[in-house]
């Protein structure tokens, strides 16, 4: 024991607070800081593990996500090649369908002024006879009885060849 | 004229102050071990009040989210660790957790106890023998004796105070008893870690001689006790003021708790710096 005045260090309560001290380390050991330390360890690895399951969900979203990305551009390419294709097709197509219908006026006006022509050609040919019959008539007429038509055909006929020829 | 007066009074103060603060208590001799007997019952109830609070704080923890017992233990937890962390790495600051822990809550919930509360017995006239005894363990006879008949003559006169309750911290064998734990054990993971460096550490530098054998054992200690000594005398001092001495007495009650706080603050910071100086790799 040591003496200081009014203060004084007694080695027999040092070496019992040591003691009381040191049986406090072990019952706080034991009943606190172990399951202190258990449960924030617990935690730590908790909070590890959902932060790695978070990063594997983040890169995976972010691929399924490149991918439906890529899918889109995709579609949105293939789709404009269809409709460009079939707007080429339809223009085509109408193109063709005009031609078509040029080509068949065409032929049409051809087939009708070939018509038009030989109906030009048969009238003017009914209107040669019916002139010519006619002219035979008049001209037996004028002409009185003997005037043989068949005779007189071959001079009316050239005649009229060459009033023909003047029409 | 003013200044008479409180000088005066400052005069009656302190004389009042020294009767007060005359407390004596009972010891008992085992073999030249001296023991303590008010300061053995407040350790004991200091360490079963640190004990009992963790117990408590930490039934049923959750490693989820924690409810409110658990998030205040976890931040007297967190407290330690980050102090202990200041001085070393993670592994090694969780490794001492436990002696961080129980000194902080040990030093601050002892030094608290002395705030809190004043226990005193006041015996007049005659005291038993055994009692007498009690009270005059001394180192030598002489001592003893001559302590003897200053009771006697107090006991005749106006009684004697035997202290019962107070801060264990305000007793420098309890405050030695911690810094002996401290840094044996700082030499401990010094001869541990390896013998040669602590060797080598410890011996080979007159100043580091200096540093772990006389500085570091004497300043540990007796800056925890001086503070709380001073805190106890102030406290013994202005309760025998008397009205003239309540506010003071107020102002210092608090500013006791603060310090109670800090120092077992400073006695946690200093005991990780000091253990750390032994493991860490570098010097």
């Amino acid at each position: 024991m040591l003496e200081f005045g009014t203060v004084t260090l007694e080695w027999g309560t040092l070496l019992f607070q040591v003691i009381i001290f040191l049986l406090l380390l072990i019952v706080v050991s034991k009943y606190a800081t172990g399951p202190i330390a258990k449960v924030l360890e617990k935690r730590r690895l908790h909070v590890e593990n959902e932060l790695a399951t978070a990063e594997r969900n983040r890169k995976e979203s972010e691929n399924l996500l490149a991918e439906q990305r890529r899918m889109l551009d995709e579609a949105r390419s293939e789709s404009k090649a269809i409709i460009d294709r079939a707007t080429k097709q339809a223009s085509d197509e109408a193109a063709k369908i005009i031609a078509e219908a040029q080509a068949a006026t065409e032929s049409m006006k051809a087939n009708a002024s070939a018509e038009l022509a030989r109906e030009v050609a048969k009238a003017k040919a009914e209107l040669r006879d019916e002139v010519a019959s006619i002219s035979v008539l008049l001209a037996s007429k004028i002409i009185e009885k003997e005037l043989d038509e068949a005779a007189q055909k071959t001079t009316v006929d050239k005649f009229l060849a060459q009033v023909g020829d003047r029409l | 004229m003013l200044r008479q007066d409180v000088s005066d009074n400052l005069y009656l103060l302190m004389e009042r102050g020294e009767k007060m603060s005359e407390h004596y208590s009972l010891r008992f001799d085992v073999g030249g071990w001296v023991f303590d007997i008010p300061t053995m019952i407040m350790t004991v109830l200091t360490a079963i009040l640190v004990f009992v609070f963790l117990f408590v704080m930490t039934r049923k923890l959750e490693s989820g989210v924690p409810g409110g017992k658990q998030n205040a233990v976890e931040w007297v937890f967190d407290f330690v660790r980050n102090v202990n962390a200041g001085y070393m790495d993670y592994k090694k600051a969780m490794m001492l957790m436990t002696l961080g822990l129980s000194l902080f809550l040990y030093i601050f919930i002892g030094n608290q106890l002395g705030v809190m509360a004043n226990v005193t017995t006041l015996h007049k006239g005659q005291v038993s023998e055994k009692v007498m005894e009690m009270l005059t363990v001394s180192e030598t006879p002489e001592a003893a004796a001559e302590k003897r008949e200053k009771i006697e003559h107090e006991l005749a006169d106006h009684g004697i105070h035997v202290a019962w309750w107070k801060s264990p911290t305000a007793t420098p064998s309890v405050t030695f008893g911690l810094a002996l734990v401290v840094l044996l054990y700082s030499h401990y993971l010094g001869i541990r870690k390896s013998p040669g460096g602590w060797f080598k550490h410890t011996f080979l530098n007159p100043i580091h001689i200096l540093e772990e054998f006389i500085i570091k054992p004497l300043t540990l200690p007796l800056r925890l006790f001086g503070n709380l000594f001073a805190k106890e005398i102030m406290i013994a001092f202005l309760l025998s003021g008397g009205l003239l001495a309540a506010a003071p007495l107020f102002v210092w009650l608090g500013y006791s708790v603060f310090v109670g706080a800090i120092q077992a603050f400073i006695f946690l910071t200093l005991s990780m710096v000091y253990i750390s100086q032994h493991i860490n790799d570098e010097h």
